[in-house]
């Protein structure tokens, strides 16, 4: 074992908390379930009675869904999310985790290939025999919308695409595992945008974060995924910035990687990370907008994810937003979606992650907007599932409102790197399977 | 590196008022929070002066307590400081959730202790108790509940008391958001109010712990008292205090609406000082750390539970800037003899001293940073919670230095 695949050694101090209880105030776990006791208790309070050699007995601390709010209104600076997750990690080692957990937190392994058919698994995965049987074997609840896959990938189509004459400055794209297989939209308007400031994207190599196995507390699992984008991304970017679009994947990268995970190199590596709408912000701010907004005049709500207060950057998409014309754009005053990424998808966590978001769908239908806009997949599928409207992520609505000279030309681009990647042979085997999808139920 | 017209260093009441008071100038600004700045753990009601007898009025009281009292921090601003900081501050809570003071004095309230305290403003939510009689009182607890012992609360009030079952919860432990949220949905509060009626015996006021919801606690209240037809009021409990919570949310809300930006969970790491003046600050977000610059900044960190000030073995620090700190001369003389010394202990006068503009001054009663000003209890020479005047010097000090600096 070299010295970084140690577990970090538990430092932190659980009596610094003052048991003030703000946190009491913010986490939206303990204030819809008795059944989690909150941030405090599960927190510093349960610290003070673990011990390394004794079996883990917190039940109830699989309930946290790691959303971090607790540390940031913490007025004692107690690294409560912390102490939660290595907890959790620890109950889940001696526990065990389920095939689900393991199979879900690997999404960035099928998901190429169900983009690859995903003219046959959305279908299928719409079907309710399919949903009950994922429900029966695996609890993943049926209630839950499953996100759709897209093909051509974002990395494909990336790769496939007719980039612009460069030039430019290079920026690095760090995309996500979402916005590869299942929100392509959103890297391409990433791209789009960055391009229109005048840069030239690069899309290094990458792999998923790691979040999700944090999520499951597999603290080995998320260093090992950490490690080779390190690597990867140092090699490649070395004296590059890099933005990310998904503020999850950001948070994962730019402050887990090293105070959390111990990564060589992760340092280094935060230095260059930056939020796509944090970046965009900054060259507006330094007076290199390059570019114009036309007049959007709709009414959108932003929605700040829990992920992007934990990274401490203010709210830069809404200063951003704030920039286009006819825009009437403001915040949706919530704490959190509860979609908690994986964990709304677990059936015994449905209905937590359901009264969660309850608060935030009646803030939406106090402010009637015509779009949602939040900057992370989890809170866009969470809040399309219990709104029913269009959300988007901040720079889609940013790419919309460019001014810029071939749009349609660019639209027709896109359609034709569509088409280009399905073969007369693929087609069929689809349109096949769709037929033998029908008879089922 | 972002640039701001001015920085205010600390998210409670007071740094919140300067920050808005800035906002409201026009200013560019910029709010960093220890967390969540302590409102949650105050924040029940606006105290001025709690010393001053019920019968007397505010304004002759407090004039007369600043000429005895040169150096405390009202009489930096003066009565009418004072007065046009907390219309500012009613300002921000319009009806039906407002703030209001029931005559030219102090009003006494029922706490969650079962003793009566000293206020000058109360929320909506607890205006009634001011006008409570023990007979005609019926103090209501929830079982499960445990910030708030009904039995005990209303044994001191000499009322009768109730600790009523709730729908949908059994014994478990429930957390005073947890109360709120449900009290914000109609048909749980209209349950309650029901269960409530049931229990009454001709009482015309329900006391109940102030968790009464914190999206809409006006319309909380009205559903309560048309069910039950008494007068309801709320009681202050233990921390998480819901009240404290609803006006941070009217702020931050009012705040982002009007452009200002948020620093919330990493403290100040760093301040970068030339030629006696603070050029910027660094906030450490690890590995990370930021640098934000400003022309002005406001320090309003509290005293040692908001980590303002910080007691070391032998002395007590300012972290942030180390600005001198006014201070018992040994740690000897920190405390009194005993806990609950009507007198307050030495260490509680403990805090920045200022000069007329809410600079801070060393002993010699030279500036020290010339573009720093503090505010709230971080100042020194007030006994905020033996005076009862925390919500006060926060409002007044918050909104004073954010209109000396802006002026600056």
């Amino acid at each position: 074992m070299t010295k970084e695949e140690k577990p970090a050694p538990f430092t932190k101090f659980p009596d610094i908390c003052v048991r003030c209880a703000t946190c009491m105030a913010a986490c939206p776990v303990s204030r819809v379930t008795p059944r989690f006791p909150g941030p405090k208790q599960a927190g510093p309070g349960a610290q003070r009675f673990r011990s390394a050699a004794e079996a883990s007995v917190d039940d109830w601390i699989d309930l946290c869904t790691g959303c971090r709010i607790c540390d940031t209104v913490c007025p004692a600076g107690v690294p409560i999310s912390e102490m939660n997750l290595l907890a959790k990690a620890k109950y889940l080692d001696e526990r065990g985790r389920s095939f689900r957990d393991w199979l879900l937190v690997r999404s960035d392994l099928f998901g190429e290939i169900a983009a690859r058919y995903s003219k046959l698994v959305n279908p299928l995965m719409k079907k309710k025999a399919v949903r009950w049987l994922l429900d029966a074997l695996l609890r993943i609840d049926r209630r839950r919308d499953l996100p759709a896959y897209e093909y051509p990938t974002f990395r494909r189509w990336f790769r496939t695409r007719q980039a612009p004459e460069g030039g430019g400055p290079v920026v690095a794209y760090f995309y996500g595992c979402f916005t590869n297989t299942n929100e392509t939209d959103v890297g391409k308007a990433v791209v789009e945008v960055l391009e229109a400031h005048g840069l030239t994207v690069v899309v290094p190599p990458q792999r998923c974060c790691g979040i999700p196995r944090l999520g499951v507390g597999d603290l080995r699992g998320a260093r090992k995924m950490g490690r080779r984008n390190v690597d990867s991304l140092l090699r490649t970017v070395r004296g590059l910035d890099i933005v990310f679009s998904s503020t999850s994947c950001g948070l994962m990268l730019r402050h887990e990687y090293g105070p959390l995970l111990h990564i060589t190199g992760a340092e280094e590596l935060a230095q260059h990370l930056f939020d796509i709408c944090e970046y965009l912000l900054r060259l507006h701010e330094v007076g290199k907008p390059a570019v114009t907004f036309r007049s959007i005049p709709i009414k959108a709500a932003y929605f700040a994810p829990c992920h992007l207060r934990s990274l401490d950057m203010g709210l830069p998409a809404l200063e951003l937003l704030r920039l286009v014309p006819g825009l009437d754009v403001s915040l949706i005053e919530a704490e959190c979606c509860g979609l908690g990424g994986l964990y709304g998808f677990k059936r015994e966590k449905f209905a937590i992650a359901e009264e969660i978001g309850k608060d935030l769908k009646e803030a939406v239908a106090r402010m009637k907007p015509d779009i949602i806009l939040t900057d992370c997949e989890g809170c866009r599928m969470q809040i399309r599932h219990m709104t029913g409207l269009k959300v988007l992520h901040p720079v889609q609505l940013l790419r919309d409102s460019l001014e810029r000279r071939g749009t349609a030309q660019q639209k027709g681009l896109l359609k034709r790197a569509g088409q280009a990647c399905k073969s007369k042979n693929v087609r069929l085997v689809i349109s096949c399977v769709r037929r033998v999808c029908l008879f089922l139920p | 590196m972002k640039r701001f017209d001015l920085i205010v260093i600390g998210i409670g009441l007071a740094g919140l008022t300067a920050a808005r008071t800035a906002i409201g100038m026009g200013a560019k600004v910029l709010i960093v929070g220890r967390g969540m700045g302590a409102l949650t753990l105050f924040g029940n009601t606006v105290d001025l002066l709690g010393e001053i007898p019920p019968e007397t009025d505010i304004a002759e009281g407090i004039t007369r307590w600043i000429a005895a009292h040169p150096e405390h921090p009202y009489a930096r601003t003066g009565w009418e400081g004072i007065e046009s900081a907390i219309a500012a501050f009613r300002g921000l809570f319009p009806p039906p959730y407002d703030f209001t003071a029931s005559g030219q004095g102090n009003v006494l309230l029922p706490t969650g202790a079962g003793t009566m305290r000293p206020t000058w403003l109360t929320p909506v939510t607890m205006a009634a108790g001011a006008a409570m009689t023990p007979a005609e009182t019926l103090i209501v607890g929830f079982r499960g509940f445990k910030d708030f012992q009904g039995d005990t609360v209303s044994l001191h009030l000499k009322c009768r008391g109730v600790t009523l079952s709730l729908p949908r919860y059994g014994l478990e432990g429930l957390s005073a958001p947890a109360l709120a949220r449900l009290m914000d949905e109609t048909s749980f509060r209209e349950r309650v109010g029901e269960s409530i009626r049931q229990q009454m015996a001709g009482e015309r006021f329900i006391g109940l712990p102030a968790v009464l919801g914190l999206r809409e606690p006006a319309a909380v209240l009205k559903t309560l008292e048309s069910v039950t037809g008494a007068r309801v009021f709320e009681i202050p409990v233990l921390p998480p205090s819901i009240p404290g919570t609803r006006i941070f949310h009217r702020f931050r809300e009012e705040l982002i609406a009007k452009g200002a930006d948020f620093r919330m969970g990493h403290p100040v790491s760093g301040v970068m000082v030339k030629d006696g003046r603070c050029e910027g600050i660094n906030i450490q977000n690890p590995p990370l750390v930021a640098e934000y610059r400003a022309d002005r900044f406001i320090l309003a960190t509290g005293r040692f539970l908001g980590g303002g000030l910080w007691a070391e073995m032998d002395r007590i620090i300012e972290p942030v800037f180390g600005i001198p700190v006014f201070q018992p001369e040994e740690r000897g003389k920190w405390f009194g003899e005993r806990f609950f010394d009507p007198e307050a202990h030495p260490i509680h006068r403990a805090g920045v001293v200022t000069d007329a503009d809410l600079r801070p001054v060393d002993a010699a009663g030279r500036v020290v940073l010339a573009n720093v000003r503090a505010a709230g209890s971080i100042l020194a020479h007030h006994q905020a919670i033996e005076e009862k005047s925390r919500e006060g010097i926060d409002i007044a000090t918050g909104f004073l230095a954010a209109k000396r600096a802006l002026a600056s």
